[in-house]
This record gives structure tokens, sequence and C-alpha cells, in this order.
């Protein structure tokens, strides 16, 4: 008899780790790993958009303040840094490429800021249809940046929590070996709460 | 070295006090009930302008099941314009799951400040530009004169002829809805318990529902799930192995073909949950699932 509650037992754990394979967190890891790659994207993709409206933007405003050429240059410049960075998964991973990559688009908020006051003093500039359409779109940009990286920090605290939180850091560290990921900071936060002002 | 103390203390004090913030505002308003397209809570709006808006988007929803609503405030409450609009439409949740075509018209009267949060599925059509556009152009200048209503409906008719033409508008993929699958897990991590539970009851009464219980606790997902499946499992099989169920080479074929059935059929099965709410006729109205990312324009007047 014993040996058949051996085989039984042995049968049935094989049976549950087959057909449901949930336990101790495994799916619920990758499905959370999965979820921020996925949510960094998103994050990628808006800075990415935003970087591709700035060379219109710079030569709208050249337009009018052609002279304006040291603001015009940071912007440029700032601009190529922060889309030299190398963008892959692993840069999540990385603490190091990734606080470089955040310097890399403050950087960019930063000359963004200081072209949009420039703007300001030139009414012909603000009244000019397509800089408006520009500044709206740059607002929008912003803003799905904003709601892009909340999201993203909401995935990435969820994720770092199964990773660290026991029965599932022994699957998370032994079975599929992942580690937290990296996340943006206070910090930072307080940086970017503060994105380039659009006024009319 | 006295002041240093203090200041000290004083620096201490305010770390604290911003650890201890929380992330929204302690300050922050409430999302108003969405009691139908037009809230008005400040109630600028005449009633017959309400009850004409509200029908125009009632219409539109059903034409073409793109959620417009338009919400006006007394004030922001000292919440940035795009926090307070972006809580607002994803608590709303105008628009269809997985589509996302949900429009909010905000008005923060006070602040004078007006936004367009456009969900995902419509960002194609109204664009940032476009809502700039609408606004500047539509709404602002009657509001300076103070025509609100004029103003209000002024914007909403071109959000809603800018958006015309989308009835099919281009899918998004959903994020997983992790809610149902914890559902769809539990009851396989049951389902699995069970079985096994019910085949160890024709070895030991004792035997059965314990077995069953620990192979639901270790099937399903940490730590809540896990407990409820197992404790789930442990009465179910109690109770079948009682009736004298218990499972065993007699009627093996019942039970093989039993669960390899359930589990074909439902393992991925609980996953869509639709929210399947409406504008709808009559009074009731609610968002269906919509998203917001941050899309649409301010402006102020």
């Amino acid at each position: 008899m014993s040996m058949f509650v051996a085989r039984m037992v042995l049968g049935s754990l094989l049976l549950t780790g087959i057909l449901t394979s949930s336990g101790c967190g495994y799916n619920d890891l990758q499905g959370l790993d999965e979820d921020t790659k996925a949510a960094w994207s998103e994050v990628i993709n808006q800075y990415q958009r935003r970087a591709d409206l700035i060379p219109n933007l710079v030569n709208t405003v050249k337009g009018y303040a052609a002279h304006e050429r040291e603001t015009l240059e940071s912007v440029v410049q700032a601009r190529a840094r922060a889309t030299n960075v190398q963008i892959t998964p692993e840069l999540l991973k990385d603490e190091a490429a990734f606080r470089k990559f955040q310097e890399a688009q403050q950087g960019l908020s930063g000359a963004l800021g200081r072209l949009l006051a420039l703007a300001e003093q030139y009414p012909n500039l603000k009244a000019d249809q397509g800089f408006r359409d520009l500044q709206s779109q740059l607002e929008g940009t912003e803003n799905r940046i904003t709601v892009a990286r909340k999201r993203y920090i909401e995935k990435v605290a969820e994720f770092n929590k199964m990773v660290r939180y026991f029965p599932t850091n022994l699957t998370a560290k032994f079975l599929l070996h992942l580690d937290e990921k990296a996340n943006f900071t206070v910090a930072d936060e307080k940086a970017v709460a503060k994105p380039p002002e659009v006024k009319f | 070295m006295q002041l240093c103390g203090r200041g000290g203390k004083a620096v201490l004090a305010g770390w604290v006090w911003l650890a201890l913030m929380p992330g929204l505002p302690a300050w922050a308003l409430d999302v108003p009930s969405l009691s139908g397209p037009v809230v008005d809570v400040a109630h600028v709006l005449p009633p017959a302008t309400v009850e004409q808006l509200s029908q125009e988007l009632r219409a539109h929803e059903a034409k073409t099941s793109n959620q417009v609503a338009v919400l006006i405030v007394p004030s922001l409450g000292g919440e940035p314009l795009f926090d307070f609009s972006h809580r607002v439409a994803t608590t709303w949740k105008l628009g269809r799951k997985g589509t996302d075509n949900g429009v909010l018209l905000l008005v923060a009267l006070k602040d004078r400040k007006i936004r367009l949060e456009v969900g995902y599925g419509l960002e194609g059509v109204l664009t940032d530009a476009r809502s700039a556009q609408i606004i500047r152009n539509e709404i602002v200048p009657r509001f300076r004169t103070g025509e609100f209503a004029a103003g209000v409906t002024a914007g909403v008719r071109a959000v809603l002829s800018t958006i015309e033409g989308t009835d099919h508008v281009p899918e998004r993929p959903s994020p997983s809805p992790s809610g149902s699958d914890r559902l769809g897990q539990v009851l396989s991590a049951v389902i699995v318990g069970v079985v096994i539970g019910l085949v160890f009851s024709r070895t030991h009464r004792m035997l059965g529902p314990v077995v069953g219980g620990g192979v639901s606790f270790i099937a399903a997902p940490w730590l809540l799930p896990a407990l409820i499946a197992g404790g789930v499992s442990l009465l179910l099989v109690s109770l079948l192995g009682g009736w004298g169920l218990s499972a065993g080479p007699r009627r093996g074929h019942r039970t093989s073909g039993f669960d390899e059935t359930w589990f074909s059929t439902h393992r991925g099965g609980w996953g869509s949950g639709d929210l399947s709410g409406s504008f709808g006729g009559g009074d009731s109205f609610s968002g269906s699932g919509g998203d917001f990312g941050g899309g649409g324009a301010s402006g102020d007047w």
C-alpha cells in the first residue's frame, strides 16, 4: 500500500506541476516581468515621441528667432545626447545605465523649457499656427510621459515586491534568475514633476 | 551649535512629513459620480442645455460606442489640471475596454481652465493639436464673453464631429486582466485538488481532503488565493468523499475524462472580464472600462 501511496503522491504532484504551474509565483513572476517590459516600452515610446517633435520645433523657432543660436544649439545637442543612450531591456537591470538615461532625458527637458520660455518673447512666433500645434503636441507628450512613468513605476513596484517576498523570491532567484528592476527614484520624480511650462 | 540643532530638527520634521505624505495630496477632490454624460457640479449650465447635450452625447454613443462626457467643477482644489483630469477620466473609465474610445471635457471655473482628455483609441483623430484648436477656437472665445452654455455646446459639437467617423477605432492591446486570471488559477487549483483528493479518499477517509487541500494550496498563487483554494478543496473533498463519490479504477474513465475536458475549456477562458456598462437609455450611465494615456490638450480663458 505504501508503494501505491508513494506513486500516487509523486504522480499527483507531477500532474499538479504540469497542469497549473502557478505554485510559488512562477507564472506570476513571468507575467509581471512581461508587464514591466511592456510598461517600459511605453515610457521609451513617449520619450522618443518627444525627441521626434524637436527638429520641427527648432526649425519653426529658427524662422522667427534665428539669432538665438545658443538656446537652439543646446536643444539640438541635448536631443542628440538623449537619443544616443542605448535603450534595451537590459537597461532595467543596470542601475548606472538607467541613471544615465534619466539624466539625458532631464537635460533635454531643461533645454526644451528654456527654448519655450524664449518663445514667449516673440509674439509673432507665439501666434504662428505651426508653433501652436507643436506646443500642444509637446504638452501632450509630456503628459503621456508622466502617465507612462507612473504606470511603469507601479508595475515595477509589483514585480520587485514579488521578487523580494518569500517564497516567490526563491522561485525568482533559483528558477528564473530574475532580479529587481531599476525604478525612477523620488528625487527624479521631483525634477520631472515640473515639465517645461507651455504657456500661450 | 544651538542653531544647527534647531535647524536640524526642522529639516528632520520636514522630511518625516514628506515621507508620510500619501501619493495624492490630502486635500485632493473626490471624483464626482458619473450621473450622466453631462456632470455640472458648478451648476453653471441651464437645465435645457444639460438635457440637450446629454441627448446628443447618448445618441453619439449609441451610434459609435464612443463615450464623451462633460464635467464642470467650481475649482480644481489646488490639484494640477492634468492630474485631476486624468484621475477623473480613468476613474470614470469612459470608452470601451480595449478600444479606449472616451473623451472628457473638463471645465474648472475658478481656475479658468479647460481640458480635453482623450482616450488612447481616439488620439489618432482627436489629436493634441486638434484638441487645442477646439479649445482655442470654439470654447475660449465664448467663455471670455461669459457664454458658458454656448461655449460648452460648441466644444462638444466640435469634438463629436471630429470623432464622428470613428465607430471602428484600432484596437489597442489591453493589459492582462489580473483579477480574472486569479479566479481562473484558483478554480484550476481547486479542481485539480478535488480530483486528486477524491483519488486518495479511496485509500483513507482523512487522507483525501488533506491531500486535496494541500495540492490546491500549492497549485494556486501565493498567498490568499492559495489559502482559499486549499480550504475550498478540503471542504469539497470531505463532502464528496462522504457521499461516496471517491474516485478509483472502477470509475476511472469518468474522472480522467472529466478533468481533461474541464481543463481544456476553462483554463484560459476566464480572461476577458468585460465591463459592459454604457450610457444607456433612460437614466443609467456608466463608463465601459476605457483607458486614457495623457493625450488631449489644455487651455484657459
